[in-house]
């Protein structure tokens, strides 16, 4: 099931939220979450739900056997298995055909490549769950005594098949303790209706324009139009990935957990390690919590472990090499301004800066989308310039303005809303006025979201099953 | 007054000396109620109005609710199925698509000459189109070339490849799939230009070989000799005459693409070349805006030629009586998604021959089995978006005319869609006229002309279908 679809908004949610607000006690509510999380999954993989339950039974006995041999030698046999065992899971569901076709290539085999569906969401519930064992061998959190609420914590539907990765200890308190006061509730479904708009309004319209320039063979595309259609293509996953993750974290709100931000205006950065701080957080900090500091050889080694956390990043995206490009390319940057250093670089040129780190990563979202290496190789040549001498490529094309004017409102208002604009005008509303400020900031949101809200429904009409790129991992 | 005044002050200081939190609390239920009422509204209008069952924008039927079992289930199609009818046939859909084109219409700025790219599209390399061509000539001698087109076609270059390299697999496993109702492809592209103040959707063409086609006819020819005289008649795209010359590199030439295909017809085909006529006319409406289909004038002017070509009497079109359906939108509205073309609909003309009324119209199955009698032209359902069905009702079937005419010529047009509205004008020209839809017929058709006795076989089709998958359908109804 897809959050952007009118099935779930109007007949799952409806019939969710009828039965979770009309519970008294939480233990009612949690028991209403658990069965809503696993028919969610059970809806799109009604095989794959019985991995999802192995999983958490799983990895709760581990953290459970780690916890009771606290300190002891055997509390890391516990913990390496259940991370050797998760890593596995993911492997055999997400790598097998990627290290088949490559061991095929490499030696010149021709071993069947297994055709192996990967189930939804497996890269961000695996992800979890390592984080709680991890989290529990460090004693950082008690292992869960209840299975049912250690499924509830890996099962719930608003971040189970795209993020963010929500840690154990962000909501371990809220499990058992949770109140959801009209403001909260308030509050949840502006950010999940914000979330949804993001999605339906901005991010689909602007994949259909990526679609149309690099949909198709690129290798005749013009200088312009590459660069127009890969900045868009950034804008577009910048709108979708955040858009889902505000509508995680406002149906989180609204059920009373509240789970860590996910995005944080990445745009504004000024470096790339910036960039990755307000980039899709939860994973980031996953990296560096869990992996960063990883004794390679007795001790962490730092840049061997930068390389290994970006090598990973790219990886834990796809099961294709332009992932892992994409990572170690953004590996690569981290490494120079760790060199040159944060003082240094905070002395250069804010505009200069701004246009570094905007051209380092709108050319990393090529690496991300083309999955065919040689449509790569091409795009390179493309925005390079380097085709218009070889390949006689146009400097731009009628196509490309064309496009820009069919678009120009839409894609500036995609620019502005990449800003914080929104929370800088709440905070007006919020902060610095008298109560009829915010009344009327109170209420003008609301009337602004039902708008929008009825807005993404009519195009949810004619875009229904539009998955989420996210899903894929 | 001014003591209400007061009072209004007093109120509103009283307000904003409120606790913020209790304020915040108040405010943050009503926004509750309010997203509550919104929800709980969409999600029970959702509910319980009847649900659309068709799209007449789409065209098409939408999603049935699915029959459960267990292999459907655990495969995850039965649920996924559930949720495809829910979203798919929402109360009032065609309008609710409607406000969304509208929406979408307001991303970018409208100036009066201005186009709107949809789909992909790509400059076409005509040199590697014309490379492609040579390598797959086949015939070596010239076809007919029609005398009403005023032009000669040039002697190709003597090939030694036969044609018969090309002949499609006899044997039953190796038979192509017939391709449905697929005139247009995505990939295709599409443009949507504003002109003289109406908008226009065109559809770009890539060009293509037309193997296939050029195959299927040289094959018919070889079946059925020279007693049944073949006519190849390809209507261009719209795209041919309308699309905007800075956007000419986007689409090929159809008129040297279709001559192509000529040159590689056996001696005896006659090749109708409609394009020059349909030059001539491109002021008047020879082709829909909102439609990919040309208009009943286009079909008029080709079916002229036709009769040029056949050699049979014609009637003028003074002699028709028209009938117009006004507030057309056709089938482009539903490719681009583009409000405009909705917003700017068109008049449906077509003409009803005089002798109409002495015409009989007998309706077939696929299979040439009786369907009974009725009316060529038929009244439609919601005609602002059917009315192309106008003629015949459309094209799952074979139909049969018999005129008043009395020559001793029998007419069988092999068509898609684009030749539903050519027989209309045949009707003082032939004695029968057999029409048949390539995608759609499940006879032999070399049978069908030889036991019907028909003296003329026309291949009456867009340029889409002469280069694209249709084509193949030639050949399978030819051998099956």
């Amino acid at each position: 099931m897809v959050f952007s679809s009118l099935y779930f908004v109007y007949l799952f949610l409806a019939v969710v939220f009828l039965a979770y607000f009309t519970r008294k006690n939480v233990k009612q509510k949690n028991i209403v979450l658990v069965i809503s999380s696993l028919v969610f999954y059970a809806w799109g993989e009604p095989v794959w739900v019985i991995l999802l339950v192995f999983s958490s039974l799983l990895n709760w006995f581990f953290a459970l056997q780690i916890g009771k041999n606290k300190g002891k030698p055997l509390a890391k046999v516990f913990t390496g298995t259940a991370i050797a065992v998760d890593i596995l899971f993911l492997i055999i569901f997400k790598y097998t055909g990627f290290i088949v076709e490559n061991h095929n290539m490499l030696f010149h085999t021709d071993v069947p490549v297994p055709q192996i569906v990967m189930p939804i969401g497996i890269s961000f519930f695996t992800f979890q769950a390592i984080s709680y064992i991890m989290d529990c061998y460090w004693e950082t959190v008690a292992p869960q005594k209840s299975w049912f609420k250690f499924l509830l914590y890996l099962s719930l539907f608003p971040q189970l098949v795209a993020g963010p990765i929500v840690r154990y200890s962000v909501i371990e308190k809220e499990i058992d303790n949770r109140r959801a006061d009209a403001n909260d509730i308030s509050e949840g479904i502006i950010r999940a209706i914000i979330g949804l708009s993001k999605k339906v309004i901005i991010a689909n319209s602007l994949y259909a324009v990526v679609e149309q320039f690099f949909g198709s063979d690129i290798t005749d595309l013009s200088f312009c139009g590459t660069w127009y259609t890969v900045i868009l293509y950034s804008l577009y996953v910048y709108f979708d990935f955040s858009g889902y993750s505000d509508i995680a974290i406002g149906l989180g709100r609204m059920f009373g957990f509240h789970f860590d931000e996910n995005f944080k205006y990445p745009f504004i950065c000024k470096t790339i390690s910036e960039f990755w701080q307000r980039w899709h957080i939860s994973l980031s900090s996953f990296f560096r919590d869990y992996l960063f500091y990883m004794p390679i050889f007795g001790r962490p080694r730092k840049y061997i472990n930068l390389f290994l956390v970006w090598f990973c990043t790219g990886m834990w995206h796809g099961a294709s090499w332009n992932f892992i490009f994409w990572g170690l390319y953004f590996g690569v940057f981290i490494f120079i301004e760790t060199k040159i250093g944060k003082k240094r670089m905070k002395k250069w040129n804010k505009i200069l800066t701004h246009i570094y780190s905007k051209i380092i990563i709108i050319i990393g979202f090529g690496i991300f989308y083309f999955t065919d290496l040689s449509q790569l190789g091409r795009f390179f040549l493309n925005i390079s310039g380097i085709s218009m001498i070889s390949n006689g490529n146009a400097f731009s094309d009628i196509l490309t303005w064309n496009s820009m004017l069919n678009n120009i409102f839409l894609i500036i208002f995609a620019i502005i809303v990449s800003m914080p604009v929104v929370p800088k005008i709440k905070h007006f509303f919020n902060e610095w006025g008298n109560n009829t400020v915010y009344a009327v900031g109170k209420i003008g949101a609301t009337v602004i979201c039902c708008a929008l809200l009825i807005l993404s429904s009519i195009l949810l009409v004619d875009n229904t099953n539009n998955p989420f790129l996210y899903f894929r991992f | 007054m001014s003591e209400q005044k007061t009072t209004n002050t007093k109120k509103k200081k009283d307000f904003n000396h409120l606790k913020r939190k209790n304020v915040e609390a108040a405010f943050s239920y009503l926004s509750v109620l309010i997203f509550t009422v919104v929800f709980g509204a969409v999600a029970v209008f959702l509910l319980v109005i009847p649900r659309s069952t068709e799209s007449q924008i789409e065209k098409r039927t939408l999603a049935k609710f699915p029959v459960f079992s267990f292999d459907s289930y655990f495969k995850g199609e039965y649920t996924a199925k559930i949720a495809e009818f829910y979203d798919d046939t929402v109360p009032f859909r065609d309008d609710f698509k409607t406000m969304g084109y509208n929406f979408k219409s307001v991303f970018g700025f409208h100036t009066d000459e201005e186009v709107k790219v949809i789909g992909n599209i790509k400059a076409i390399d005509k040199n590697k189109d014309k490379d492609k061509n040579k390598k797959t000539e086949t015939s070596g001698k010239p076809a007919e070339q029609s005398k009403a087109a005023g032009e000669t076609s040039e002697k190709p270059q003597e090939s030694t490849a036969s044609a018969q390299e090309s002949k499609a697999p006899e044997s039953s496993e190796e038979k192509p799939e017939k391709m449905g109702e697929a005139e247009y492809t995505e990939e295709n592209g599409l443009i949507v230009v504003k002109h003289n103040g109406h908008y226009r959707a065109l559809e770009l063409f890539g060009g293509g070989t037309g193997d296939s086609y050029v195959a299927a006819l040289n094959n018919y020819h070889k079946d059925l000799g020279d007693k049944v005289k073949i006519y190849s008649v390809t209507a261009p795209l719209a795209s041919e005459y309308y699309t905007p010359s800075n956007y000419s590199g986007y689409t090929t030439s159809q008129k040297e693409c279709f001559d192509d295909i000529a040159s590689r017809l056996d001696d005896g085909i006659v090749y109708v070349d409609i394009d020059t006529p349909l030059s001539y006319h491109t002021n008047e409406d020879i082709y829909f805006r909102t439609d990919h289909h040309w208009s009943p004038l286009g079909a008029y002017y080709a079916a002229q030629t036709f009769a040029d070509a056949a050699g049979v009497d014609f009637k003028d079109l003074s002699t028709y009586k028209s009938e117009t359906i006004e507030g057309f939108v056709g089938t482009m509205y539903a490719f681009t998604g583009d409000a405009n073309i909705n917003n700017d609909p068109e008049d449906f003309t077509y003409y009803i021959p005089e002798n109409y009324d002495k015409c009989k119209t007998d309706y077939f199955t696929t299979s040439f089995q009786p369907d009974g009698s009725g009316n060529f032209f038929c009244g439609v359902g919601d005609p602002q978006h059917n009315a192309y069905l106008t003629f015949m009702g459309g094209d799952e079937q074979i139909v049969k005319v018999t005129t008043n005419v009395k020559n001793g010529r029998k007419l069988m047009i092999v068509k898609d869609s684009y030749g539903n509205a050519v027989p209309g004008y045949l009707f003082g020209s032939f004695e029968e006229i057999y029409v048949v839809d390539m995608r759609y017929c499940d006879v032999n058709l070399v049978n069908l002309v030889k036991d019907n006795g028909v003296t003329d076989l026309a291949f009456v089709m867009c340029a889409y279908s002469e280069v694209g998958g249709n084509a193949d359908n030639l050949d399978v109804i030819r051998t099956q």
